[in-house]
């Protein structure tokens, strides 16, 4: 018995530690005048997070990619917002069948999504530029918003907005001023979800992006493989900070738990 | 037609969803002022009427008026109604004084009428001072009190109110039985409410309609429904009671002779307008059977087979010839309650019988 | 309120763009189909018919299969000991998500700093005297894995956790009461009330690491290939669309062929526990 409970705490200790390494190093190489950590340790500066900030061409890619992620975000949310209206009050031919081809997306894995998303680019002619980027990361986060809101929706009782209309509320303001409040939880929690997808997406982007169109995670991944430059170290130590405020925001707005709960219900089922 | 004090009439109104009819020709008339009960079984079609009353549903065929007009096609936002849910429906991104402003607020009044009118209704659902909480702060019995409160300061014409006392213990629910109706009469509001519990119903309704399957089988007041019940539906749902089935042998004047074969014997009832030689159910009330003494005009034999003591009264199953019957007698302090095995002599009063019309289909004997 | 008979207009938006989807995917089915000698299946014979072509389908299988096996093994009883662990969870949340949601290409290159040849392991290892040479541990499949497993076993961590989450502490206390020991309640309880997290996430993991590029091609170099880095290869490098097409078709059935039967498996579990409960 004894001996169960040893192994299990040491597979979880060595875990707890694995997953946070990388990042740990990363954010401690990123201080250090090499840029890269050895053993042992070199000396420190800020001189990646200078050569960050100077540079113009990477600033524009990281405003590109956050306007990317924005975009794709709302528009995800806003049409799947419109579509599981439909589904969750309407009774529908084919709503099982619907909500398969909603989630469709998540069951091909990456590599082949790129290919199918090269092919549809082409032939808008959107082929590395910002449209087909867009296009892409529209499709792709759809099933991301659709379990947030659908399940919002779910749990939240019509009969609230008939009590609304009982009491003298037109639709429309019964719509702005109770169904909207009600779902607000699920849309936050979708639009954040499809932030995050879209802006970490990279394996998709890698098909789409062109000569001068990258995005941030592209571009650090293809100056890993050209020249290597330490300059990475910096990008990745901001990228963790961001996805710390995130994490943090997370907590704030739903809670950590919450979010697990969630997160099962944007697993691939369908 | 519509008398001069009728407010709300349903006339032949059918709803059907898919090939079942929820709700099967009904009509009513609603007077100003009253409380009226819906009574039923659980799947009956109470919710669904009080549905199309609101205007959530509409009817397939009938007319629902309000004061003589037609209210079809009118959305459900602008019927003079207040409606109080099953679940009650508060708004859980709202305060208790926000719900209740809600309607007000659609009505664009100022904002001091608001306030005023918001601290009146929760003084009279006994909420003064929970303005600022929020609905899942309160108890089960206080959220139907702010639900109640919500649809009431619109001053509806009609109230309709669908089983909102059901999820609350028995204590609670008496209580708020008592508020429900004493704010009814201080309103004037006409209440039309649901329930499936009968004494409810008998407590706080001026009259009731007891539903079955659809249909209405008896609208009366409370009294009548529980003494002069017309069908058998309406007479072993409302109360418990002892039904017999025989044929009318003979009618004298008031009272009428039944033959009962299962008791072997012959039992008076009222006559009513049966006539000789009729099949006839006989309703008797367990409370309305009584120990025969020296002036009975009439005994039978019996024998107890079981004794309950049911707090104020013992009940007992006696058996009678081949029959089961039930009867209720006051437990007095002091008396102890017949034994099991004892032999007793029984009686009724002709009038506190009741004669129902056997049920379609089944052979009048 | 009902929305009339007009709802539908409010799905065209999305049908819109999920039939752009399937537009696209019928376009990729038709082009690994269309060689450069006409339709056909020759790009298919010429996929089999190729030595390299297989291993590298091969080494696909292989690596995702190991994946998703390590990360079964290590997310397992992480997941049960957040779940039962009495403090604040947050904060060991936190060490999950964090790594989670930090992007696939800076998570990677922390990994290459650390297992690079002049990178922190070495360093270490070297400073101390215990190697001589530098261990290879980059550009190798032992690399991919360490890479995958760190990439998607949050995944796998939070598939089952959520489960555990909903798992009511007095089932395991009545199983306790009826003479289980913790072993027995875990084998008779847990364990089976869990499988549904287990199956997901099992699914979401080797879906993941057969179709993953960057991570791969990070770590393992172009030598090492598997199919997403074929693709990336064939439509980057070699600037063949219908080969790549027909990668990704192959690719896709590969996935399918795990990912389909234990979706129906999952569905069964779920609806058998359901009614147990
Ligand atoms: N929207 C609907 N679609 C289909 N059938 C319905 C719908 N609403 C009600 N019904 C059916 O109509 C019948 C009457 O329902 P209703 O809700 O009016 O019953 P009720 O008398 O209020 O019952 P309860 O006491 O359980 O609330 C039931 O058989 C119910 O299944
Ligand atoms: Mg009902």
């Amino acid at each position: 018995m004894t001996a169960w409970i040893v192994a299990h705490r040491t597979i979880v200790a060595a875990v707890l530690l694995f997953l946070p390494a990388p990042i740990i190093i990363v954010i401690l190489s990123s201080f250090t005048k090499a840029g890269y950590i050895g053993f042992p340790p070199g000396e420190l500066s800020l001189r990646w997070y200078a050569e960050f900030f100077s540079s113009a061409d990477w600033l524009a890619t990281l405003g590109l990619s956050t306007l990317l992620a924005a975009l794709a975000a709302m528009l995800s949310t806003f049409v799947t917002f419109l579509g599981a209206l439909a589904v969750t009050r309407q009774r529908l031919p084919m709503t099982q069948g619907l909500e398969t081809l909603i989630l469709l997306p998540l069951i091909f894995p990456h590599a082949a999504l790129g290919v199918i998303m090269l092919g549809l680019v082409g032939i808008f002619g959107w082929t590395g530029n910002f449209l087909g980027l867009l296009l892409a990361h529209f499709i792709l986060t759809i099933p991301y918003a659709w379990r947030p809101i659908v399940a919002a929706m779910r749990k939240h009782d019509l009969a609230v907005e008939e009590a609304a209309m009982s009491l003298g509320a037109p639709p429309f303001y019964t719509f702005r001023k109770v169904t909207l409040p009600l779902l607000r939880p699920g849309l936050v929690t979708a639009l954040l979800f499809t932030f995050i997808i879209s802006f970490d997406e990279v394996t998709v982007s890698l098909f789409l992006v062109g000569p001068d169109l990258s995005t941030l995670p592209v571009k650090i991944f293809s100056t890993i493989q050209d020249s290597g430059s330490p300059v990475i170290a910096a990008i990745s130590a901001i990228l963790i900070g961001f996805t710390i405020a995130i994490v943090f925001l997370l907590d704030r707005v739903i809670g950590l738990e919450l979010f697990v709960a969630a997160e099962q219900r944007r697993k691939p089922t369908a | 037609m519509a008398q001069p004090d009728t407010l709300l009439t349903l006339d032949g109104v059918v709803k059907t969803f898919g090939r079942h009819r929820a709700v099967d020709g009904v009509s009513l008339a609603v007077r100003r002022g009253e409380f009226l009960t819906l009574l039923g079984p659980s799947g009956c079609g109470k919710t669904t009427i009080l549905r199309m009353v609101a205007g959530f549903e509409h009817p397939d065929s009938g007319t629902i008026a309000i004061d003589g007009k037609p209210i079809q096609g009118i959305p459900p936002y602008r019927r003079p109604i207040g409606l109080v849910f099953q679940n009650l429906a508060l708004f859980p991104h709202l305060t208790v004084g926000e719900n209740i402003a809600f309607g007000l607020r659609v009505r664009r009044q100022p904002a001091e009428t608001i306030a005023r009118s918001v601290d009146e209704a929760l003084a009279l659902v006994e909420l003064s001072g929970y303005g600022e909480r929020r609905v899942h702060e309160l108890s089960g019995g206080q959220r139907q009190r702010v639900a109640l409160a919500r649809a009431l300061v619109i001053r509806p014409a009609v109230m309709l109110l669908d089983e909102p006392l059901g999820a609350l213990d028995l204590k609670l629910r008496r209580q708020l039985q008592l508020e429900l109706k004493q704010i009814q009469q201080r309103t004037g509001t006409t209440f039309i409410f649901v329930t499936h519990d009968q004494e409810e119903a008998i407590t706080m309704s001026d009259r009731i309609a007891v539903m079955n399957g659809g249909r209405v089988e008896q609208l009366d007041t409370a009294d009548r429904v529980y003494n002069r019940p017309t069908t058998e539906f309406v007479a072993t749902f409302v109360g418990d009671t002892n039904l017999l089935t025989g044929r009318v042998s003979s009618v004298a004047g008031p009272t009428a002779t039944v033959s009962v074969p299962v008791l072997g014997r012959d039992v008076p009832a009222p006559a009513g307008d049966a006539r000789a030689g009729t099949g006839v159910r006989l309703s008797i009330r367990p409370e309305n059977v009584r120990f025969a003494d020296s002036a009975s005009p009439w005994r039978m034999d019996a024998r107890v087979l079981e004794v309950v003591y049911a707090g104020a009264a013992h009940r007992y199953t006696v058996e009678a010839g081949e029959a089961r019957l039930l009867v209720a007698a006051p437990a007095s302090p002091g008396t102890a309650p017949l034994a099991v095995g004892q032999r007793v002599a029984l009686t009724w009063a002709a009038d506190d019988a009741v004669l129902l019309a056997p049920p379609a289909g089944s052979p009048g004997r | 309120m009902r929305l009339g008979r007009w709802a539908w207009l409010l799905l065209l938006p999305l049908l819109c763009v999920l039939g752009l989807f399937l537009f696209g995917l019928g376009e990729l089915v038709w082009s690994s189909f269309n060689g450069p000698d006409g339709p056909g299946l020759d790009l298919y014979r010429q996929f089999f018919a190729r030595a390299d072509y297989i291993d590298v389908l091969i080494r696909t299988l292989w690596v995702a299969g190991l994946t998703t096996v390590v990360s079964l093994f290590i997310s397992y009883p992480v997941a049960y000991f957040i779940a039962r662990f009495q403090g604040r969870r947050d904060w060991l949340l936190v060490l999950i998500l964090l790594p989670w949601l930090v992007s696939v290409v800076v998570r990677t290159y922390g990994w290459i700093v650390i297992l690079g040849n002049r990178g922190l392991l070495n360093g270490f290892l070297g400073w101390l005297g215990v190697i001589d040479s530098p261990l290879r541990l980059l550009f190798n499949t032992t690399g991919v894995v360490i890479g995958l497993v760190h990439v998607f076993c949050p995944f796998m961590i939070l598939a089952i956790l959520a489960v555990f989450l909903q798992l009511e502490r007095a089932l395991e206390e009545a199983s306790m009461s009826l003479g289980a020991g913790p072993l027995e309640t875990f084998r008779r309880v847990v364990l089976p009330l869990s499988l549904p997290g287990v199956i997901s996430g099992v699914m979401l993991v080797y879906l993941m690491s057969t179709g993953a590029i960057i991570t791969p091609l990070l770590l393992g170099g172009l030598r090492d290939r598997m199919l997403g880095t074929q693709i990336y290869q064939e439509m980057f490098q070699l600037f063949d669309f219908p080969k790549a097409a027909t990668l990704a078709v192959i690719l896709t059935a590969t996935a399918f062929l795990v990912v389909l039967p234990l979706q129906w498996l999952e569905r069964r579990v779920s609806r058998n526990l359901k009614g147990a409960a």
